[in-house]
This record gives C-alpha cells, structure tokens and sequence, in this order.
C-alpha cells in the first residue's frame, strides 16, 4: 500500500493542532497541498421511514382493478367516481387507474401541481416478509439480507465526506440512529434540535458556578478555536464549525419556531419533526440529510377504510408533509422527501380487517426537481395468477432505482457502486434533469 | 491499611491512592467478596499530584510516548518514562512481561461475561443483550483505562478493529467475548498468522462474515474477500475475484454450531468443496480431498505473503506515527517476514526507530475511545467503565463493538471532525462528576494558592508546564477566566472541563 496522498493532507493539516510537537517537522510533515474539500451539496434529502409495512394497496388504491374489489371487500376504497358513498369515502383519481387514499387530500393538490410523484409496486428482493429483514434490507440498501452491515445513507456520507463537515450534515430526528445512517461517525440523533448545545452541568452540589452557563462555557471554547485567521488546521476549524453551528441553532431558537407561508404543523410526534427539519433547513446549519420515523402500519387488525386506524395515520402524514412543504416555500426546490416502508402487505383483506405481510407497496417523492404528478408503475396486477408467493403485489420496480436517481441527480457526486454494491440501478427519470 | 498487601505487591505511586481507597471499601472481606465489590467503589480517590519535572527533550519525547503507545499520561508517568528513558520504556512494554495492576485485574474479572466465558461460553446466551453489550464495553474500556500494559491495550483496540465483529448482527454480543479473550488478547503482540487462524475459526467471525453459509455448490465469498483485502493482502496487493472465489471455496463447511452446542465453532465435511483448487495470486494448489487442511493451506500462505507483511505494516504505522514513512514499512515489513509474522518483531522497528525518532511521525487526532481514556487517565477519574462513559462514547460516534462495516472504526480525522460538541459535552459533565459510574477528585490541586492551582491543572491534563508554547491558547483562555473568579477551588472543576475540551487535548 502506498502512502496516500490524503493520508498526508490530513496530517500537514492536524500539524499545527499541538504546537510545540512536532518542532522538528519531517519531510513528509511539509509537503503542503490545498485542501481537497469537495464542493458541499445545498441540496438537502429527507428520508421518511413509515414503519411496520405499510399498506400501499389502500394508500394509492387501484380503483381500476376488479381484484381489488373482490379480495378486499370491507377494506377498498370506493371508486372516485362512486356517487352511492359520501366524497371523503372515495378514492381520490390519480391517473385513471390508480387513486390516493381520501385521507391523503392534503397531498393531492401537491401531486395536481406536479410537485409530488408516486411510486408503486415498489420494494426490495427481501422474501422474509419479517419487519426486521425486511428493514435491515432496505436501510443497508440491499437486495436482500446477507452483506454489509452499514446503511446507505452512512455509504454515501463517508463517500462523500470532505475534511470538515458541518456536525448537523445528517440528523436523525429520533431517539436513536436508524439503521441507514449506521456506520457514519458524524450524525447526530435527537428528538429536538434545542438538545444540540452545550449542556451545562450543575454540578455534584447543584450550584451554578462563575464559568458553568453556557455563554460562559461557549465564549472560552471561541477563545481556543477560532482565530482572526483562516483556519488551516483541522481541528480548529472543526470547532468554528461547530460553534458556528451551535450558534445557528440558537439563534433559531427551535422551541419558538414560527412556521411560514400560513403552514400549519398540528400537534403529533411527526409534524414536530418536520418542523424540527423545516428550522435546520431555513437555519442553513449545514443540514444534508434527516431521517425520520413513522410507526404503526403494521395493520394485521382492523385496518380501518375511509376512517379508522391507518386512516388517521394517512391523515397525519399529509397534514405534517403538506406543512412541512408549505413552511419551506421557495426552499423546497433544494429539498427532496422520500416516504418509504419495508414491504407491503397482503392483497386480500384478512379475517380481522386487516391485512397481514405482503411484498411490494408504494413510495412517495416530492420536491422541486421531481417530476410529479405521475404514478411510476409497471403495474404487475393483482388478479389470482399475478399475485406473489401467498398472495402479493409483485415487486416490479427496485427501491434502489428510485433512491439511487434522487441521489446521484441530485447529492453530491459519488460512484453509486460505493452506496448500493453489486446493483446497476436503472433510473425511471423522476428527477427532471 | 490492614490488608497491607501494598508491600508485596509493589503498586506504582500513582494506582497508589486509588488502591488504598479499593482497599478502605473492601476492608477485611475475602477475595469473592472483593470481587463483587470492586466495581461499586464509589468516592473518587484525590488525584495524586504529582509535580512534572520538565527535562526538556526527555520529558517531551516520554509525553509523546505516553500519548501513542498508550492512551495517554496519567499523573507522574511523564516524569517517570523521561527518567527511565523512552526507549527502555517501550521496550518494557514490548516485553510486555509485568504483573497486571490488582485493581484492573479484579475490576475486569468480576464481570460475569468474562467469568463465563471461561467457565461456560454457553451460559453467554442466558444473559441479556444488554448485559453482554456493557459488560464487553465496560472490559474494554476499564483496560485501557487502568492497565499499565498500555502498549498492549492500545493493540487489543487495534486488532479488534482489525478483525472487527459487530455485536448487533445475529448472536454477535454471545459470541465476541470468545473472540476478545481468546483470538484477539493473547495475540496482540504474538504471532499474526496465529491470531489470523483464531479468527478464521472464530465462531464470531464465522457468523460476522457469514462464512456460516458458505457450503460446498453455494459458496459465500463474504469472508474471502474481507479475508484478504481488510486481514491480510490490502485491496491494492493485485488479486482478482477470482482469488477470492477459489479461497471462498477452501472455507466451504465452516461453520457455527447451532442447538446444543450453539455458539462453538463446526466443520462439516459434508458442506465442503473438495475438489482441486488452484489460487492464481498465491500461486497454490490445494489437492483434492484436503478437507480442513484446505483453510490451514490458505492461512499460512496469506499469513506469510510480502502484501500482508507490508499491509500490517503500513498500517501499524498509520495507528502509532500517524503516517507511513518508507523506512520504517520497509524495515516493519522485513521484520514480519523474517520472525514468521511476530508482532513485537514488527512493533519494535516502529516504536524505536519511528516513534522515538519523531521524524517519522504526524500528528494523530484522537477517536472518541483514545479521547475518553485519555482524559479519564489525565484527571486520576475513578470509573466502573460502565454505562454512564459508554453513552458518551456512543454520542460521539465510536459505540464499542458496534461499528457495522468489517473495516474497523475509521482513524482518519474526518470520520471524527464532527464530533466535538460531543466531545465538549463529555468533558463538562466528566469534570462536574455527572457522568454515572465516573468521578473526578481535584482537591490536591484546588487546595493551591490561584495562580498554582491553574497552572497545576495545566499541567496536569496537558502533561506540559504551564509555561509551553503548545498550550498557549487553552492557558491564555484559563488565565483569563481566573481573573473574574471569586472562588477558584469551586471553579476548578469548570476549568478542567474547558482543558479536556480543549484542541491541544484533541490530538496526539
């Protein structure tokens, strides 16, 4: 192996870090090179985990199928032009065949505008049908179980890492870290940005001292990092980052964030975390990619149609997903969300109401540069003799091909081989070039 | 002071105070007892201040050696390595042939998954995850925290990345205690080829690398191929996929046992590949019929490739000078061709010409584990290595055992440039004693007169005098702080935070 040259950069740059220690610089210590910093991405990806398989056969209905009809009785919406319910009961028309369920409405007028494109029959090679397989598939980015152990959104931070990065480049806006940004040292994971400061202790004594307020503390750490210079060594320039980005979410100041644009963000765990998300983006902390999380589709039990279980869910993400896109106004055009499950469920309804593990669901993107207002379907059917394994949507589109495109148009450039391995993705142009 | 076994054993000064309070809490009680108590000690014995006597070079060069070949100076090692002499030193460590400390011993013993693992490796799947998980970190951590074979320690935290396991993937946390104690830990300075057969049987790696799919018709190239790009070769050496296809199908039936007797490793003739094999980049022909031998063959011819020996090298060189100078691979490389892969072999060129030369080396930033230990080492902290220090570990992004990629935590600096909100946040509740499990005692050092007592603190974490170029920043940022101070002793803790978070503390 030979000496690389970024081995060497690293170190010319850390050199100054200690002063005194290495007086007697060597050879190699003095080969000075201009920093390498790739150019950092404005564009930011949202990553939307609904957990538990959710259902796509009942959030984008295809109201032109008969099968439908048959192997779910209790359960399909109604046809959008089926006057013998009430309108909030029936499918809202996407393309003449496939519709959006009528809890999704605040989402409609984003795919009517173009802005909001749906994926369906869409998933991974996973055949488990386990929630935990089947997630760890998809979050390392694979075709199926068996392989690496990091997360493809981790793959693509390290591959396109520079020397110093923002520490708030990705954010999981959950407790713990899910498992596509495993493998990735700078990522943050908490519930609300206000938690990313300083934290002052009290002290064994419970007393407040001289130094112990976060100003205090704040104000000595600038004293050590920063400098009327620019900062050639990396460490240093590591702390003025992150004391810029303290700074940032302070002036922020997330607790009493005013949303724009008349959006309104209800009061639920995801809508806090899109506006969580909203904030880091309007506060340019440097923010690349968040991750949230959505739980409770794991509908084996009275599922609920028009209303009911999953309908109050759909309900939920479309309010918090339309404020989220309303309070980002001019901004959105450098923002991409992705919805996406582990699989989905059942074709037929069960004897429960529900429905039990299947394969293929749906996926929704939106954002500036996609090209919405389009279902991207090879649609595979869902009569008897289509149907997979027990009785399935057949996957007939990769989720890679979907993840990989808005990356790779998008992010910052990197080979895909190094996010998705072995997988030749094929893009379905739902990013406008 | 009854118990007196302090005569015998010859405690070094400064494990002194920290063995007379694990003495005061055990009292009189018998050794089972001790080991049950040991790790509840609570009230952090005084850090024993030891005043640096600065000898210029000397004490320079054995600060520097403390850093890289250990995880840092704790009080008085400075004044003691610059005493003996760097290289006499490094070279007690190499031999690596002293008494471990009591207090590691008994604190690391008593956890129940290392005294399962030698008792009964299946009792390992009776415990909880979460105990496996922190009692794997808690031994980890307490080692590199308290042994004074420093050297070796920071090698055991090599070589685990080296063969890294990810204790969150199937059984992993039930298996990697065999794997520590038994691939990993009597190898560090030992014979490569020898931890590299360990590990290839390692029931842990096994499973890890899913080798335990690998069957004859079916192969599975996972472990082939991290085999010889991250173990031995280098991706760069030159072989192909064929390669590492062929040598897939030499570790075909390999496997772990299931039911019970889950958790020990298995061969099973039936799922190998018997056929005649040919591995183009070893020039190896493995004959028919070699059953078990096959994987032996493959072991010692990649054990004993010039591409391992200069791939181990390079990046042994890379962990302790923070570069890759040519002479000191060259002459590392050598060593490990001639003494059949020993590690001390290798170690000793590095350590002796590189590292105390100091021409050959860079600066290294610290990872999380290197930055904790080291502060924890600096201020004398008392701590059970337990929960409390982990969580701050993981929010710094080096979670023990848990880094998912068969590559190890990363060590270049930009894997960790964005972690030092975590690191600040580690150094204030360190110094304030909020981290459970972990206290700090400077009374020693607050009882001083204003002025001595910050530039003892200086001294005390940063191992310079005060009065150094190297810390020109952190001591103007102190001084300055001082002079508002009503009452210093109470602020001393606060000040010790702002070293540990300091840049000069971030590197070594």
């Amino acid at each position: 192996m030979k000496i690389t040259r970024r081995h060497l950069i690293s170190g010319a740059a850390l050199a100054a870090a200690t002063g005194g220690l290495s007086q007697k610089r060597s050879a190699l210590a003095s080969v000075a090179l201009t920093p390498t910093n790739k150019r950092a991405s404005d564009h930011v990806l949202v990553v939307l985990f609904l957990r538990g398989g959710a259902d796509g056969l009942n959030i984008v209905p295809p109201h032109g199928e008969d099968s439908y009809y048959r192997l779910r009785p209790s359960l399909s919406l109604a046809r959008p032009g089926d006057k013998s319910v009430l309108a909030s009961a029936r499918a809202l028309d996407l393309n003449g065949f496939h519709g959006l369920h009528p809890s999704l409405a605040p989402l409609y007028a984003l795919y009517q505008r173009g802005e909001l494109a749906v994926v369906h029959a869409v998933g991974s090679g996973d055949q488990t049908r386990s929630h935990f397989e089947a997630m760890a598939t998809m979050e390392r980015g694979l075709s199926q179980d068996g392989g690496s152990a990091s997360g493809w959104l981790a793959r693509y931070l390290n591959s396109t890492t520079g020397e110093t990065e923002s520490p708030l480049r990705a954010v999981a806006v959950s407790e713990t870290l899910p498992d596509s940004l495993r493998g990735a040292t700078n990522t943050s994971a908490f519930n609300n940005l206000s938690s990313f400061r300083l934290m002052v202790p009290t002290g064994s004594g419970g007393t407040q001292h001289h130094t112990s307020s976060e100003a205090a503390l704040n104000g000595a750490l600038k004293a050590m990092y920063q400098s009327e210079k620019t900062n050639t060594n990396l460490v240093l320039r590591a702390g003025e980052e992150t004391l810029a980005a303290l700074d940032a979410v302070k002036k922020l100041d997330s607790t009493n964030y005013r949303a724009e644009n008349g959006a309104y963000y209800q009061d639920s765990e995801l809508a806090a975390g899109f506006r969580q998300t909203a904030c880091m983006i309007k506060g340019n902390v440097g923010l690349e990619v968040a991750c949230l999380d959505m739980s409770g589709w794991d509908t084996h039990v009275a599922q609920g149609r028009d209303t009911g279980w999953q309908p109050a869910r759909l309900s939920d993400l479309a309010r918090s997903v339309r404020a989220f896109t309303d309070d980002l106004g001019r901004l959105k055009s450098r923002v991409t969300t992705i919805v996406m499950t582990e699989f989905g469920r059942r074709a037929y309804e069960n004897s429960g109401l529900g429905t039990d593990h299947g394969r293929a669901s749906c996926m929704f993107v939106w954002g500036g540069s996609v090209a919405g207002g389009k279902v991207f379907s090879e649609w595979p059917g869902i009569s008897e003799h289509q149907l997979d394994g027990p009785g399935d949507l057949r996957v007939t589109t990769d989720y890679r091909d979907i993840l990989s495109e808005i990356v790779q148009k998008q992010m910052r450039p990197h080979n895909v081989s190094d996010i998705f391995p072995d997988f030749t993705p094929s893009y379905k142009q739902i990013i406008r070039s | 002071m009854n118990t007196a076994p302090t005569e015998k054993l010859e405690l070094s000064s400064e494990r002194l105070a920290l063995f007379v309070t694990a003495s005061a809490a055990i009292g009189t009680a018998g050794c089972s007892q001790i080991r049950n108590q040991t790790s509840r000690i609570t009230g952090a014995p005084k850090v024993p201040f030891i005043p640096l006597v600065w000898r210029g070079e000397k004490s320079e060069t054995a600060r520097f050696v403390l850093g890289r070949a250990g995880f840092g100076a704790d009080t008085g090692a400075v004044n003691r390595v610059a005493d003996m002499g760097s290289a006499n030193y490094l070279e007690e460590q190499l031999q690596d042939r002293q008494e471990e400390d009591p207090i590691v011993s008994w604190r690391v013993d008593s956890l129940e998954v290392l005294q399962s693992e030698k008792d009964a490796p299946d009792a390992l799947y009776s415990m909880s995850d979460e105990q496996l998980l922190r009692e794997i970190q808690q031994a980890a951590l307490l080692r590199a925290v308290y042994s004074r074979h420093q050297l070796r320690e920071t090698l055991a935290d090599f070589w685990t990345n080296h063969f890294n396991i990810y204790a969150l993937k199937n059984d992993g946390r039930s298996l990697i205690p065999s794997d520590t104690e038994r691939v990993i830990r009597p190898h560090v300075l030992g014979s490569f080829h020898d931890m590299l057969v360990a590990s290839a049987h390692s029931p842990a790696m096994l499973a890890y690398l899913d080798n335990n799919l690998n069957r004859r018709g079916v192969a599975n190239e996972n472990y082939a191929r991290e085999l010889m790009e991250l173990h031995t070769l280098g991706v760069y050496s030159g072989y192909s996929l064929k390669d590492i296809q062929v040598v897939a199908k030499c570790f075909t039936g390999w496997t772990v046992q299931t039911g019970f007797k889950r958790g020990l490793p298995d061969y099973d003739p039936k799922n190998h590949d018997d056929s005649i094999k040919f591995i183009p980049f070893l020039n190896l022909t493995i004959k028919p019929n070699g059953g078990k031998r096959d994987a032996a063959q493959v072991l010692d011819a990649l054990a004993a490739h010039p591409a391992t020996a200069r791939f181990i090298a390079t990046k042994l060189c890379m962990r302790y000078l923070g570069t890759a100078p040519e002479p000191i691979v060259n002459s590392a490389a050598a060593a490990y061709l001639k003494s059949n892969s020993n590690i001390t072999a290798v170690m000793r060129p590095i350590l002796l010409d590189g590292l105390l030369s100091r021409e050959y080396t860079l600066p290294i930033l610290k990872r999380p584990l290197d930055f904790a230990v080291s502060a924890i080492r600096a201020l004398g902290a008392d701590t059970d290595g337990g929960d409390g220090v982990q969580q701050y570990l993981a929010a710094m992004g080096q979670p023990l055992y848990q880094w998912p990629m068969p590559d190890g935590f990363p060590s270049k600096p930009s894997a960790w440039t964005g972690s030092l909100l975590g690191r600040w946040n580690f150094a204030f509740a360190l110094t304030a004693g909020t981290i459970n499990g972990t206290s700090i005692n400077l009374e020693n050092i607050s009882s001083m007169k204003s002025d001595n007592a910050v530039y003892r603190l200086l001294e005390t974490v940063f191992a310079y005098p005060a009065a150094h170029s190297a810390i020109r920043r952190e001591r103007n940022t102190l001084m300055s702080l001082r002079d508002k101070a009503q009452n210093l002793s109470q602020q001393l803790q606060e000040l010790a935070g702002l070293c540990i978070a300091s840049p000069a503390f971030q590197s070594c």
